[in-house]
């Protein structure tokens, strides 16, 4: 199947479901116009041959990178004098559309059709929270704990919603884009 | 007395499997209660390598990038190195040369034999046959030598890079190759007598940790664990990169998806490997083995880019987003082992302690690809 003969299939049944303003490459990405689409469409999908949800994870759009407490020392590299190569910082991209938004990603994939599609969702930025797709794929699960430990999306109906990769002293969810690090005993 | 009479009462035990412990590959921890010799629990607990590698890409640039992705799955990084670079010429509009093409897909597929025989001798000492282990570490050194010799690493290789390779693959390394693959064809069949028809080792994996297809595919499992559930799967050939679709190979498919069959998938795998790397350097294309036109500071224009590789244990996938400076705005890493490991929740209730080491040595994971 082609991008278009799946997209085709999708207006068909979810007219409100458009193409993405930015593709991921080479795939056909869809943009959901609210999170309450997004149990049916997983639903409708999984009833459609795409039998594998591939990946779930998410994008935070607020902005450059904070570096507070990122970086200890600007010039770590003792064979350089000061001040030589600072780090590379995160600087704001002039022209470029920076929004308080979660921008939820997930690819499902048809083993049977070899197709992918990508599904975006987007929510504000505080407090996000959409429905959990475990009830529908078990491989929702780990990646929905990543997704929360790592970006702090709620996923409602999640039946074990706790942290997965970052230790218990970890305050804040740290791929979001204003996470400061506070500093803890393994800095010094 | 009526002791003998009375029944035997078990209470439920807690033990703790790792995080230090041979048999789980790395730093796993998980939590069993168990009732007898039965598990009614498990807790799989990971995060203790966990590096924050993705953080880390935002605020390094595309050609520092490749350096982390050495350090996910450390016992295979040349697909790594091959995933990223796929996405971030993607994003930049790179075409690669076809010998820089080809160099990759040797590449990927010696270590996709190195990760194999790893996985090979290792499984055996979960499973007490010591021997296996000495012979396949026989024959991944000296794939790792030949890695040594063409990038200087043995583990951390940093030989793909954005746009092509680190260096070319002179006559000599490519001569060394022919005879390492002469070399190894028939220790295959060794290995088999070894192990793989061993009554003691199928006895204590053919039916055990059984997947189905349909199980496989919910919990999204790729590369031999899915394969090994005979699920045709297989990303060199549904969605072809570096010119995979120019070289003949099979994708082997286990029957019940039992630990034998994703072990078996793998033994089988190597000698597909071996196929292809006759084949990629029978047609090895001359000219430059590095793209013109990749910046040294690159800027790709915003967008967004995906590309996966058959890793040798999965569908190995990068997520990349720009918003057009220097570092990627994000990146995600599809990792296959942490997928892969997300089953072991539930697949291990009811099973033996004993079988616990034998389906997780099956999964094959390495931690540092599960923690990133």
């Amino acid at each position: 199947m082609t991008n278009d003969e799946i997209f085709a299939k999708i207006s068909a049944k979810f007219p409100k479901v458009e193409k993405a303003a930015v593709q991921v490459k080479d795939y056909l990405t869809v943009r959901l116009a609210a999170k309450a689409d997004l149990v049916p469409f997983a639903q409708w999908l999984k009833d459609n041959a795409f039998d594998m949800l591939e990946t779930v994870t998410a994008t935070d759009h607020l902005g450059p990178v904070d570096m507070k407490g990122y970086i200890r020392q600007q010039n770590f590299n003792p064979f350089l004098p000061d001040g030589a190569t600072p780090q590379i910082e995160a600087v704001a991209v002039a022209g470029y559309a920076y929004r308080p938004v979660m921008d939820l990603l997930y690819v499902f994939y048809s083993v049977k059709d070899r197709a992918r599609v990508f599904v975006r969702l987007e929510q504000p930025r505080e407090n996000v929270s959409v429905a959990s797709l475990t009830p529908l794929f078990k491989s929702a699960d780990w990646q929905e704990r990543e997704t929360f430990d790592l970006l702090g999306v709620r996923f409602e109906g999640h039946p074990n919603l706790i942290k997965i990769l970052t230790p218990d002293f970890t305050v804040g969810h740290p791929l979001r884009k204003d996470y400061a690090h506070i500093k803890d005993r393994f800095d010094e | 007395m009526s002791n003998a009479t009375q029944e035997l009462k078990t209470d439920q035990l807690f033990i703790n499997l790792g995080p230090q412990h041979p048999s789980t590959h790395g730093v796993l921890r998980i939590g069993l209660t168990i009732e007898g010799e039965v598990i009614v629990k498990a807790i799989p607990d990971i995060g203790y390598l966990h590096r924050g590698t993705e953080k880390l890409a935002e605020v390094r640039n595309y050609h520092h990038c490749v350096v982390l992705t050495d350090r996910w799955d450390y016992v295979s990084a040349m697909p790594n190195n091959l995933v990223f670079c796929l996405a971030a010429e993607k994003l930049m509009g790179v075409k690669t040369t076809p010998r820089a093409d080809a160099l990759r897909v040797i590449m990927c597929e010696m270590n996709r034999v190195a990760s194999h025989l790893l996985f090979f001798g290792t499984y055996g000492i979960d499973l007490g046959a010591y021997t296996p282990f000495l012979y396949a570490f026989r024959e991944r050194e000296m794939v790792l030598d030949l890695f040594e010799m063409i990038c200087g690493a043995r583990l951390t290789y940093n030989y793909i890079r954005l746009g092509g390779v680190m260096v070319d693959a002179g006559p000599d390394w490519l001569k060394r190759t022919t005879e390492f693959v002469e070399y190894f064809k028939p220790r295959l069949d060794e290995y088999d007598t070894l192990l793989t028809y061993n009554p003691i080792f199928m006895a204590r994996t053919k039916e055990v940790g059984i997947v189905t297809a349909a199980e496989a595919v919910d919990w999204a499992l790729s590369g031999p664990n899915l394969r090994g559930s005979g699920v045709d799967h297989d990303v060199r050939k549904s969605d072809p990169y570096s010119g995979y679709e120019n070289y003949d190979f099979d994708v082997p498919l286990g029957k019940t998806g039992s630990c034998w069959d994703r072990y078996f998938c793998r033994v089988q795998e190597m000698r597909q490997s071996i196929r292809i790397i006759e084949q990629a350097i029978a047609k090895l294309p001359e000219g430059p083995f590095m793209a013109s036109g990749v910046a040294k500071i690159p800027k790709p224009a915003p967008g967004e880019a995906y590309a996966h590789v058959e890793g040798s244990r999965g569908d190995l996938g990068i997520y990349l987003a720009s918003d057009g400076g220097i570092s990627p705005y994000r990146m995600h890493v599809h990792a296959p082992s942490f997928i892969n490991l997300a089953m072991l929740q539930e697949k291990l209730v009811g099973m033996k302690v004993s079988d616990v080491i034998a389906l997780l040595g099956s999964i094959d994971i390495v931690l540092g690809e599960v923690d990133r």
